[in-house]
């Protein structure tokens, strides 16, 4: 978060989106756990649209710039990756072309903590969270906002049919410093 | 009319066409409502799986055998408490329980489903004393945790039962198959019997007469001959208390048990052979409602189907209807083989009568007085061993002709078998299950690699079999040997690629070594072989389990549970995927409910422990690791988990007593060793620690999280650079993400210190 500044200018531009979703295997979906609210929205297309594994509903905002989706958690969690799928060909211009990714406690603390531009998206586009050292691999917060802060040939209200957060898996053996990586200790580390 | 209705049903029976067997039994009943039409009828239900049918017409009957089929419509139907008064009236504390060692068993399964052990466990036992040759009791009490040793259950004694039960029955050994000449005498009875009825009528006596099993036999036409006891026989009916009404279901037949009358005379008579064998088979059927029909199903089915229809019949006889009589006759003969009357050779030795297994349906086994006499006089006598060798349809053919009475032979599978040769065969079926009953007895106590010596002793073509193969491949899932247990377990889906027994285990070992080719593909076999059986869809939920899938493993073995909703593994296994989704909740209840259904799923007691282990709750984990570790002695994973948790409470001196016994439980485990080092960081001897962790790299060279362990303690230690250098080793075997931030930021905070030093000197 230190070079912020300097990082949003090398930041970028996103072009393309994959069709498929492919996440790493030691990442895995938190969303659930957490309470989704979006700042406003159009009968029939809230935030349900989201959330529900079906790229064909999407969300559609109601309201002024920028567009808020907050994710809230009861507890601070170790975020790495948030997926979005947007797609240029279907939605024109409700596609967000400026997304900011701001972190902290609550509402009232809120620090940005990435920008990024969307040039014709099409498809799920990869957000990652991480900043260069590595010990910022994680951010560990209670609270996540995507706020799309423009839209492409600059429409009012944008259209997001998913987003997806990832974060890293939990050592599957508790109270140990570091997970098992070889085979001979994964086979016996637990009783099934 | 109703003899040939009789007939026709049971032949429908016999050859599986339900439908006609149960449209021509409604008819016979309608035209002829009696209580054994009544049971005929609910044993063509039972066959056809319409358990609720037979509920409702035997609903209220009283008579043992009725009360018997009532007890099995219950229980397949999960209604265990009608199931239970059924068996044993609560009113009547002393009665008896219908069919005997039958009886006894189903007893025994209602109450270890209602979670009473110790009932269980009693009934269990004298179901086996009854039936010695009744393994699924045997089996029931080794999951229960309380068989004896199987020599002393198969033992010598236990063959001499059953030769008095072949006696005095010519009851065919237990379990065994029909041969075809079963049917052949069957016929030929038919023909044959007719002379003999008149006789069997008189034999009948009894109520106690317990009968040749058959639960379908009508208990009625026992109770209702009730008369003369020929030769002082009959009293001796009384004898037969132990199994219970079955007797009375031989009713119809002749003066069923032989060993009731041959005991006062006889010295051998023990009341349990005869009711053991019949019960045995029927127990079979009866047993696991849904699992046992499907792996022994058909057997069982004939043989049931065979009963049964000798329980109508001999009520018919009873009722004076020779014709019907002589079917009934026929039919409950031909089932067990157990055509005694028509069997008996007249001369004593039947050299070649060999001791066959006879499949002991619900057999009758019905002795015309004048084979009783023969035989009891015969019997005692013949105490040589005949070495006959087997005689299969040849000697039925001259049974059902010569009605041959006097023979000391016994009639066993249509084979005529001398006493002698029953004793012989009786020994040789025991000694097998001696060796069978030992080594389960063994695995579920967990003592594995004893267990796997037991059934090394078996010879080759009963070792090929895929009960025993998957049970070798339990044992060496138990020892954390998967590699062997894979090839056991391959080996016996070679052998039997149709069987599910076990199955749930392989798929667990294919997780276990990370196999998901090998795993999704034994899923698509078991799944195409049987939809509705719960191992198949417990290995489809441990593939999705290995790909990470949890949401779907956990709907998947969800469907498992509900299949069949006594299946401990399954709920288990629900129970670790609640786990993984960290649904701690629903993981405690699955562990439990697996628990109530099996208490010594020690899984389930690990899973809970583990449970509470991450809600740091580390009394309650420390009593259910306790637990796992009783059932299970020699899991090594689980005495390292104790460690951790008896270090978690500051009994770090128990706590490091326990992994030196795991590792020596286990060399292979590396991870006693690791936990070990872990707890002499925590207690701050480096250098115990250090040691252990340098014998651990030779066992696990690639481990990254070994060498971080050591990097961190190096660094405790202040020495820098050799923490930098594990550091950097393990960074090189690719640790998990999180693992490389923490190890990245501990590099990052062993610099620190000189950077310091260095802008200091700078600025």
């Amino acid at each position: 978060m230190a070079t912020e500044s300097s990082e949003s200018e090398e930041e970028g531009k996103i072009t393309g989106g994959n069709q498929h979703l492919i996440v790493e295997d030691d990442l895995r979906e938190m969303g659930k756990k957490a309470a989704w609210s979006v700042s406003s929205c159009k009968t029939g297309n809230g935030v349900s649209s989201l959330r529900d594994d079906n790229l064909e509903t999407y969300w559609q905002s109601d309201g002024a710039q920028p567009h808020l989706v907050n994710i809230q958690f009861q507890k601070k969690v170790k975020l790495q990756l948030v997926v979005l799928y947007v797609d240029f060909k279907l939605d024109e211009s409700y596609t967000p072309s400026k997304i900011s990714i701001r972190a902290g406690d609550g509402f009232h603390n809120l620090k940005e903590i990435k920008t990024v531009e969307l040039v014709k998206p099409t498809g799920w586009v990869y957000l990652s969270l991480s900043g260069n050292d590595p010990r910022e691999t994680f951010v560990n917060t209670f609270m996540l906002q995507i706020a799309v802060l423009s839209n492409h040939l600059n429409g009012r209200d944008t259209h997001v049919r998913q987003i997806k957060v990832y974060g890293p898996r939990p050592n599957p053996i508790p109270h140990q410093p570091f997970q098992f990586t070889s085979r001979e200790f994964i086979t016996y580390s637990t009783v099934r | 009319m109703e003899a040939i209705l009789t007939d026709c049903v049971q032949n429908s029976l016999r050859h599986f066409m339900f439908k006609n067997a149960i449209f021509l039994c409604e008819r016979l009943c309608a035209e002829f409502p009696s209580e054994v039409n009544l049971q005929l009828l609910a044993a063509c239900y039972l066959q056809n799986n319409q358990a609720y049918s037979a509920y409702h017409i035997l609903k209220g009957t009283q008579t043992a055998q009725s009360r018997y089929l009532f007890a099995i419509s219950c229980f397949q139907m999960d209604l265990l408490n009608e199931a239970e008064t059924a068996l044993c009236p609560a009113n009547e504390a002393g009665g008896e329980i219908p069919n005997g060692a039958a009886g006894h068993y189903l007893l025994g399964l209602i109450y270890r489903y209602t979670d009473r052990k110790k009932s269980a466990i009693h009934h269990f036992r004298l179901a086996l004393s009854i039936n010695p040759l009744l393994w699924a009791a045997y089996e029931e009490l080794c999951v229960l945790g309380a068989a004896k040793e199987a020599t002393v259950v198969f033992s010598e004694a236990a063959a001499l039962c059953i030769q008095n039960q072949y006696l005095h029955h010519g009851l065919p050994s237990p379990n065994l198959h029909m041969s075809s000449e079963d049917y052949n005498l069957v016929s030929s009875r038919n023909f044959g019997s007719e002379d003999v009825s008149p006789r069997k009528l008189k034999h009948t006596q009894g109520n106690n007469l317990r009968g040749i099993p058959g639960n379908h036999h009508g208990a009625v036409v026992l109770s209702g001959a009730a008369s003369q006891p020929q030769n002082g026989g009959p009293s001796n009916m009384s004898f037969y208390n132990t199994p219970s009404p079955m007797a009375s279901q031989l009713s119809g037949v002749a003066p069923p048990p032989l060993c009731r009358n041959m005991q006062p005379n006889g010295s051998n008579l023990n009341t349990v052979n005869t009711d053991g064998s019949p019960r045995s088979i029927v127990n079979s059927t009866i047993q696991a409602p849904r699992r046992k029909f499907v792996d022994e199903g058909k057997l069982r089915k004939i043989s049931g189907r065979l009963f049964s229809d000798s329980g109508p019949r001999r009520s018919t006889r009873l009722t004076g209807d020779t014709g019907a009589n002589t079917n009934a006759n026929t039919a409950a003969v031909a089932g067990n083989g157990t055509n005694n009357s028509s069997k008996y050779l007249g001369s004593s030795k039947l050299s070649s009568v060999a001791p066959r297994t006879v499949t002991v349906r619900k057999g009758q086994s019905w002795v015309n007085e004048n084979i009783e006499e023969g035989i009891r006089n015969e019997a005692f006598d013949d105490s040589c061993a005949n070495v006959a060798s087997t005689t299969s349809s040849s000697f039925s053919s001259d049974n059902v002709r010569s009605l041959d009475h006097d023979g000391a032979t016994v009639l066993v599978g249509g084979v005529v078998v001398s006493g002698a040769k029953a004793v012989s065969g009786a020994s040789e079926v025991l000694c097998l299950l001696r060796t069978l009953g030992e080594g389960y007895r063994l695995s579920c106590l967990y003592r594995c690699q004893d267990a796997l010596d037991a059934y090394l002793r078996l010879p080759h073509r009963h070792y090929n079999t895929s009960w025993v193969l998957s049970q070798v491949g339990k044992a060496h899932f138990e020892l954390v040997d998967y590699l062997e247990a894979d090839l056991a377990f391959s080996l016996a889906r070679q052998v039997s690629p149709y069987s599910l027994e076990g199955m749930d285990i392989y798929s667990t070992v294919l997780y276990h070594l990370k196999e998901d080719m090998k795993l999704s593909y034994l899923t698509q076999e078991l799944i195409s072989t049987d939809r509705l059986a719960p191992q198949s869809w417990c290995a489809m939920g441990n593939c999705y389990s290995l790909q990470k899938d949890h949401e779907t493993a956990l709907k998947i073995f969800h469907r498992a549970v509900r299949l069949n909703s006594r299946f401990a593994y399954a709920h288990t296994l629900s129970g670790h995927e609640y786990v993984a989704l960290e649904d701690f909740e629903n993981g405690i209840k699955s562990y439990q409910n697996a628990l109530r259904i099996d208490s010594r799923h020690y899984n389930a007691w690990y899973g809970l422990g583990m449970i509470f282990f991450r809600q740091e709750r580390f009394e309650f984990s420390e009593h259910h690791f306790g637990m796992a570790l009783q059932i299970n002695p020699c899991s090594s994973v689980i005495m390292s988990y104790l460690g951790t948790t008896l270090h978690a409470l500051k009994k770090s001196e128990d706590a490091i007593k326990i992994m030196d016994r795991a590792i020596l439980a286990d060399r292979k485990n590396p991870l006693p060793m690791y936990q070990k080092a872990n707890i002499l960081m925590s207690l701050e001897k480096f250098d115990d620690a250090l040691e252990v962790l340098e014998e651990l790299k030779e066992y696990a060279p690639r481990e990254s999280s070994v060498y971080a362990l050591m990097g961190k303690i190096y660094k405790r230690r202040n020495m820098h650079e050799k923490a930098m250098l594990h550091f950097g080793i393990a960074l090189d075997l690719k640790p998990s993400a999180t693992d490389v931030a923490t190890i990245k930021a501990a590099i990052e905070k062993l610099h620190v210190p000189d950077e310091l030093e260095d802008n200091l000197s700078t600025e």
